[in-house]
This record gives C-alpha cells, sequence and structure tokens, in this order.
C-alpha cells in the first residue's frame, strides 16, 4: 500500500505536459476503443470515408495548384481584363481568417460540453494532475477535429497556392505553424466566451440555445441560395466587384490579416515585412492563448462561472393559467382526459425545448421562403398555347392550380416527419411515466396522432391561405385543396407515426439526435412515395373530367371518393398494425 | 387476515442466457412495507420493473391489486405508483404541470387533482419552486418530485426504487414518515434499498435476493432465526446470506 500511495505523490510532481500527454493518451484509447467496438460496417464505411477525404485533399491540392497556376499567367489576366494578383494575395488572410472565425465559433460549442457538460472536470480535477494540464487537454480537445477538418481544405489551398507561386520553401511549415497558433488563440478566446455565457445562463440553457441558433443558421445557409437566385437582378456579384472587395478587406490594419501578408511576403522572399507580420502574428496569438488559459482556469476554479448572475423567472402567470384549467381548448376539451394531457404536455416540451423547436421552426421558415419566391415569381402558365387542344391547356391549369397546394404538403411532410415520425421517441427516458399510468395503446396513439396532425394542419391551413390569395383560387377550389391537405396529412401523419413506433428510441440525450434510424428513413421514404399518389388521386380526376369533357363536379366527386378512402387508409391501417408493438414498447 | 396486494408466482426474467430474475415468489400484503434487498445485479431493479408493469416477464406471473399486470394492465397500473432509481421526469415542465400532468394520466377529477397537487407540493416543500422546469431542481428535488408524482392518485400499492438516494437527511426522513403513514392507512409499499438500517427500521418484512434468487423472506425475528450463527444485525444477516467470503480477498488488498 505504502509503494502504490507513493506512486500517486509522485504523480504530483509531475509536469504539465507529460499531463497534457497522458490525458491526450486518454482521448486517443477513447476515440480508438468506440472504433475498435464499431460494428464491422461502421469501420468499413469510417476507413471509406477518411480514405475518400484523403483523396479529395490531394484533388483539391492539384485543382488548386492548376487553376492558381492558370490564373497567374499574364494571358489569362489579359483574357479576363482583371488584375487577379490582388485576389492571388489576399486568399492566405482569407484562409487563415476563416481558420480563426471557424475555429471561433465551433469551439464554443465543443467546449462549453468538455468543461460544463461531459462531467468528467470533477473527477480530473481531483486527481493529482496540474489544472493547467487539464484546461490545454480541454483546449486541444476542442480544436483539433475542427482543425483537422479545416486542414483538409485550408491546407491544400495554400499548398497550392505555393506551388502555383513558386513560394520560398519556408512558406509551408510557416503556414502549417500560423494555422496551428491562431486555432489554438481561437480555442483559448472561445473558452472565455463559455465562461461569459455560463455566468449569465445555466450551460444546459445555454446548450440549447446553441442548438437552436446554429440549426436555424444551417437551415437559413441552406436556403439562402433560393433566395440569392431570386434576387440576384438586386445585387452586383459582377467579378469586378468581388474582386474590389476582396482586395479591400486585405487591409494591413487588421490583425487578423498579418498573418496572411506575412506569409505571402515570405514566400516572396520579401523577409523583413514577412518576419515582421509573421512573428507579430505568433507571438500575438501564443500571448492570446496563455492568456485566456490563465484566464480561464482562473475563472473555473474560482467558481466565478458557475454562478450564474441572472436568477430564475419565479412566477409564470401563464404556467399557472395553463394548469389551473382556465385556458381556451376549444373542441379539444371533448377528448379524453389522458390523451388531452399527453398532447398538452407535448406541446408545452416541444415549445419549450429550444433544440426542438429549430427542428419544427425549419418547415416554416421553408415554406416562408417559398411563398416569398411564388409572391415574386407569381404562377402563371407559360406564355403562348400553340396548337395545343382545349382538354390540354384545361388539364394544365388544373396541374399548375393544384402543384402549388402540393407546397402546403411538402412543408407539412417536413413538419410531420419531425412531429409524428418521432412522436414516441420525443418521450425519451421520460417514457416510464406513460409505461406505467394506465392510458390505454389507442389513447396513446391517439394522442401522438394529434400532437403530430394539429400543428401540421394548422401550418398547411395558413400555407394554402396565402396561395389561394395569391394565385386567386375561387371558393371552391380552396374548400377542395383543404380538404385533400385534411386528409393527405391524416395519411402521412398516420404511417409516419407509425414508423416512428417500429423504431422508437428512449435513449437519447439530445433532442437533434432521437432520429430513429433506418425505420425512420425508411418511413419517409415511403411517404415522400405516399403524398403525390394520395394528392394525384385528388386531383387527377378533374384534369380526367377536363379530357373526357364531364361537369367537373363528377371530378370533384370521384376525387374525394379516392384521395379520401386511400389517405384515411393510410392514416389507420399502419396505425393498427403496430397497436402491439406500441403495448411492448420501453419494456427494453 | 390481510390482503395481497402485489403477488409474484415464479417470476423469471432471461436476457438470451443470462437469468436475471429466477423463479421469484412472494407476497406483499395490505398495510405492510416490504423491503426488498440485495448486492448489486441482484436482480431487484428487475423484479420491480415486471411489478408495475415497465418489463414484461419470460414467464411467471405478477399480480397488483388484484389484477393480472399481464392481462389487465390498465387496471392493475390505476391501482400502483412507482417512483423509479434514476428520477427522469420531462424537464421542460414545470413540478405544477408535471402533477397535474400525471393526475390526467390517472384522469383525476381536476378540482380533485388541484387540491391534492397543492397538499404535495406543500409536502415535499416544493410550492415555491412549483412554477420552475424541472430542469432547475436538484437531484433531492427531482427525486421529490417523482415521489409526489407516484402519490398523486393515492395509489393502493406503492413501489419505490432506492428512494432515498440522494435525498437531504430531512427529506429522507420525511419520506420515511410518508411510506410508514401510507402503509397504516392500508397501502401496500415495496421499496428496495442498499441502506439496511432503513429496512431494519421501517421495513415490516424483508426479502433479500440474491443471483436473481430469492434467498430469504420474512421479518426481521425470522430473518434472525435464518441465520444460524445467531446474528443480530440485517448488515451481518444480509453478508452471510449474500456471501462474506470477499472479506479474505479485501484483506489481501489492504495489506
Amino acid at each position: 500500500m505504502n509503494s502504490i500511495h507513493s506512486s500517486s505523490l509522485r504523480a504530483a510532481d509531475a509536469g504539465v505536459l507529460p499531463s497534457v500527454w497522458k490525458l491526450l493518451r486518454l482521448r486517443l484509447r477513447i476515440t480508438y476503443n468506440s472504433f475498435r467496438h464499431a460494428k464491422l460496417r461502421k469501420k468499413i464505411g469510417m476507413i471509406f470515408l477518411w480514405l475518400l477525404l484523403l483523396g479529395f485533399a490531394y484533388l483539391l491540392l492539384a485543382a488548386s495548384r492548376w487553376l492558381l497556376g492558370l490564373v497567374h499567367s499574364p494571358e489569362f489576366a489579359q483574357y479576363a481584363g482583371l488584375d487577379l494578383r490582388g485576389i492571388l494575395a489576399s486568399i492566405p488572410t482569407l484562409t487563415l481568417t476563416a481558420l480563426f472565425v471557424g475555429t471561433l465559433l465551433t469551439s464554443f460549442g465543443v467546449l462549453l460540453q468538455a468543461l460544463y457538460l461531459s462531467g468528467d472536470m470533477d473527477f480530473l480535477l481531483a486527481t493529482p494532475v496540474p489544472i493547467r494540464a487539464v484546461f490545454i487537454t480541454k483546449l486541444l480537445q476542442a480544436v483539433l477535429p475542427n482543425f483537422a477538418l479545416f486542414s483538409l481544405f485550408g491546407i491544400p489551398l495554400l499548398f497550392g497556392l505555393g506551388l502555383s507561386s513558386a513560394y520560398h520553401v519556408i512558406y509551408y511549415p510557416l503556414a502549417i505553424l500560423l494555422m496551428i497558433f491562431l486555432a489554438l488563440a481561437a480555442s483559448g478566446i472561445s473558452a472565455l466566451l463559455v465562461m461569459l455565457v455560463v455566468r449569465v445562463l445555466p450551460p444546459r440553457r445555454a446548450a440549447e440555445i446553441l442548438g437552436f441558433v446554429g440549426a436555424m443558421f444551417a437551415f437559413a445557409c441552406s436556403q439562402a441560395g433560393n433566395l440569392a437566385n431570386s434576387f440576384s437582378g438586386d445585387i452586383d456579384f459582377s467579378g469586378t466587384r468581388i474582386a474590389g472587395l476582396l482586395v479591400l478587406a486585405n487591409t494591413r490594419w487588421l490583425p487578423l490579416n498579418w498573418a496572411g501578408q506575412g506569409l505571402v511576403a515570405l514566400g516572396e522572399s520579401r523577409w523583413l515585412s514577412g518576419s515582421l507580420l509573421a512573428g507579430a502574428t505568433l507571438g500575438f496569438t501564443a500571448f492570446v492563448f496563455w492568456f485566456a488559459l490563465v484566464t480561464a482556469q482562473r475563472l473555473y476554479y474560482s467558481g466565478w462561472a458557475g454562478m450564474q448572475v441572472v436568477t430564475r423567472k419565479k412566477s409564470r402567470p401563464s404556467f399557472r393559467k395553463a394548469v389551473t384549467n382556465k385556458t381556451s381548448l376549444g373542441l379539444l376539451r371533448l377528448l379524453p382526459k389522458p390523451v388531452l394531457a399527453i398532447v398538452q404536455k407535448d406541446f408545452l416540451t416541444l415549445r419549450r425545448d429550444l433544440r426542438s423547436l429549430s427542428q419544427l421552426i425549419s418547415p416554416i421558415i421553408f415554406g416562408a421562403i417559398y411563398t416569398l419566391l411564388l409572391l415574386r415569381g407569381g404562377n402563371e402558365p407559360p406564355p403562348g398555347r400553340g396548337e395545343a387542344p382545349d382538354w390540354f391547356i384545361n388539364s394544365f391549369q388544373v396541374a399548375l392550380t393544384y402543384s402549388s397546394v402540393g407546397m402546403s404538403l411538402f412543408v407539412g411532410w417536413m413538419l410531420l416527419s419531425r412531429l409524428a415520425g418521432m412522436g414516441f421517441s420525443h418521450e425519451g427516458r421520460n417514457y416510464w411515466l406513460l409505461k406505467v399510468s394506465p392510458v390505454g395503446v389507442v389513447h396513446l396513439l391517439a394522442s401522438k396522432f394529434l400532437v403530430a396532425y394539429l400543428p401540421t394542419l394548422a401550418l398547411g391551413f395558413i400555407f394554402l391561405t396565402v396561395i389561394s390569395l395569391v394565385q386567386g383560387l375561387s371558393l371552391l377550389e380552396f374548400a377542395y385543396s383543404f380538404i385533400a391537405i385534411v386528409m393527405c396529412l391524416a395519411g402521412m401523419a398516420g404511417m409516419l407515426l407509425a414508423f416512428g413506433v417500429a423504431g422508437a428510441n428512449f435513449t437519447w440525450e439530445d433532442p437533434r439526435k432521437m432520429n430513429s434510424g433506418i425505420t425512420g428513413c425508411f418511413g419517409q421514404i415511403l411517404t415522400v412515395i405516399y403524398l403525390p399518389i394520395s394528392f394525384g388521386l385528388f386531383v387527377a380526376p378533374l384534369g380526367l373530367a377536363q379530357f373526357l369533357e364531364f361537369p367537373l363536379a363528377y371530378g370533384y366527386l370521384a376525387g374525394l371518393i379516392l384521395g379520401s378512402a386511400f389517405a384515411a387508409g393510410f392514416a389507420i391501417v399502419p396505425l393498427w398494425l403496430v397497436r402491439k408493438r406500441v403495448e411492448r414498447l420501453g419494456a427494453e | 387476515m390481510t390482503e395481497s396486494l402485489i403477488e409474484t408466482r415464479d417470476l423469471v426474467k432471461r436476457y438470451g442466457d443470462k437469468v436475471a430474475v429466477n423463479s421469484v415468489s412472494f407476497d406483499v400484503y395490505s398495510g405492510e412495507v416490504f423491503g426488498f434487498l440485495g448486492p448489486n445485479g441482484a436482480g431487484k431493479t428487475t423484479t420491480l420493473k415486471m411489478i408495475v408493469g415497465l418489463l414484461q416477464p419470460t414467464s411467471g406471473t405478477v399480480n397488483v391489486a388484484g389484477y393480472d399486470v399481464q392481462t389487465q394492465p390498465r387496471l392493475a397500473k390505476a391501482s400502483c405508483g412507482y417512483v423509479p432509481d434514476t428520477p427522469n421526469l420531462y424537464a421542460k415542465l414545470t413540478g405544477r404541470e408535471l402533477l397535474r400532468f400525471v393526475g390526467d394520466l390517472y384522469d383525476l377529477d381536476r378540482a380533485q387533482a388541484v387540491r391534492r397537487m397543492d397538499e404535495l407540493l406543500r409536502m415535499f416543500e416544493l410550492a415555491n419552486a412549483a412554477d420552475d422546469t424541472v430542469d432547475s431542481y436538484s437531484h433531492g428535488m427531482q427525486q421529490k418530485a417523482s415521489l409526489a408524482a407516484a402519490l398523486m392518485h393515492d395509489p393502493r400499492v406503492l413501489v419505490l426504487d432506492e428512494p432515498t438516494v440522494g435525498l437531504d437527511p430531512k427529506s429522507a426522513r420525511l419520506i420515511k414518515d410518508i411510506l410508514r403513514q401510507l402503509a397504516d392507512r392500508g397501502a401496500a409499499v415495496m421499496l428496495s434499498t442498499h441502506i439496511l438500517e432503513i429496512a431494519e427500521r421501517m421495513c415490516d418484512r424483508i426479502g433479500i435476493i440474491n443471483k436473481g434468487q430469492l434467498i430469504a423472506v420474512g421479518t426481521m425475528d425470522e430473518l434472525r432465526m435464518l441465520d444460524k450463527t445467531g446474528q443480530t444485525s440485517l448488515e451481518d444477516i444480509f453478508l452471510g446470506l449474500t456471501g462474506g467470503a470477499e472479506e479474505t480477498a479485501i484483506a489481501d488488498v489492504l495489506k
């Protein structure tokens, strides 16, 4: 026992760097173990992905070398009528700035998790490992994955520029060194930002808000292309304008630009200015990292960051109102009490968890963007009817009218995929509460169906109303479209809910990771097939009536019967098929 | 004769080749607190989960308040309250909303539910935090909220898995008093615990499970008679029955 104790005392004398290495080895071991214990399919997939990424990096290097070499040539400058030397010189600045800002933003979430939510800080700080080593490891842990990802794009680009410009050999190691220093400084600042945020908000709440903002940002970026296309006429995207902006951004007054400018200067053998700029960057970033490290460590250890300065709101009248049953529930009041309770509970929890909310808001933003595009573009048939017969023009008009209505179904599909597809998984580890209560399968399915169906129907109705106003649909067309939406969404909700039951996952920690895997994907694929068929059964008889020159009323009647029967079948049968599975859910 | 409110017969739970619970049979009667003891991994939680209908037994039967949990699950569940070892509660509901939700699940009358909710919140000293969301509660507060939820419908049978873990002495005492009162009013209370002092003081009868098998059931006096060495404390009886051979190994490690 004494010898064991002496060893532990020796550990207390260990230096910072050996301790950092010890802790990093632990992370590597965890990564290796998760790879080793993964399924063979996953292992092969991961190896394949790495090979693919390496191949991609090589391609990027070759492509950037060739393209930048081409751009360097005087012939190209003459042909394009642009002086591109300024743009080329700004590439390192842009790349390194992107690395810095990217690391600053992405490491925030990782550090929040690593410092406050991973739960290993107390364990590590209780061991005889220097506190600074723990913090350095945490910062490295936050930086390394994103740094590796960024290097995959950044290094080929920088090296490609160096090769095409025949830069001095010192350019290459210095490029990597600057990347490392900038990434470390960014992660240090990020750690301080985490401390500041956690001072105001509880870490879990901060993580929720971060998740919400991240999801919204990602979705907005993904949809930006559509809006940019639509508004491209209003903005000057010309090459000269962009080149001018890039050169303007590469000003020496910004310290962030020193790294890139120093790198280019050294590459071009301008030793004095290059050494000054690169040296200043290295010194400044090293100081930022050291300062951030020491400050973050002090703030954490003193408990300063953990003491939230904002107190919780004590009274929430709206909650009380909801609980004391004074709110208007309309027809929902007719539902059995357990069904109503689950519906109310789900609406409350979905609304309050920002990470869930972000998944629900995405379809609404999507709908808003397409409504905007529709408003800008209108929905007129192509000009000139040529020699087309009347029946074709009439049928085409029907298809055109209802194709926009179909868009509201697509928006509904996006919302239902989350609400119905993960209706049961949404319960997570709390499912035991429903499982031990005397709520029957029918009530459980009905409540989850309503939780998914009602908001989607409301969204579909709003979207349909806007489309009707934009397109000037008649009252009859509006009513018919509404019935079609009511039925098609019901069928889709039934199907997705049934697949959600089959692939229910109650073990998630983060709502964004409750995806029910292959079963859920399968459900989504099937609903993509179901949706046009179901809606087509409502619309096709109208076109057929036009083609056969029957009164349109026959078309409406046939559409109602066929479409409603088909959709109702899909709303009921899948749920009936999984009723036994619901009984077994949560029984591990 | 008091009524048997929990009745397990030849209860078996297998996970593949591993037998977690092996032919367990016992009764818990109206008006008694039944302690369920056993080493880690002995099958306590598995047995409790089968009683409340969270797990389907591989074979055997469980009756709660006279209802078969397999064939009449809703009736059995309506009579039963359950407090799990980890209080997983809806993090984004307030304490008040959580209790109201549970009241609705058990189809309680609105006015009655509100009255009951207020009583429980006051009793568990949660009234001040009743309008805060559960994720802002400490572990002890969540544990109390979980117990309040289990008591909302005034169950005839209460099953608790390690109910005093993470509670301060005052809250632990409160829970012990509540369980005693419930039993005195005719309910059957079954709890698993590692704290033998609680079991010894609180429980009318004790069941000891080891490696999935129920190795002893009885009052403290009956258990003392089972032990040939004449041990008097529950700790000694427990260690004697579940194996104290580790003592030598412990001494080796600590040398």
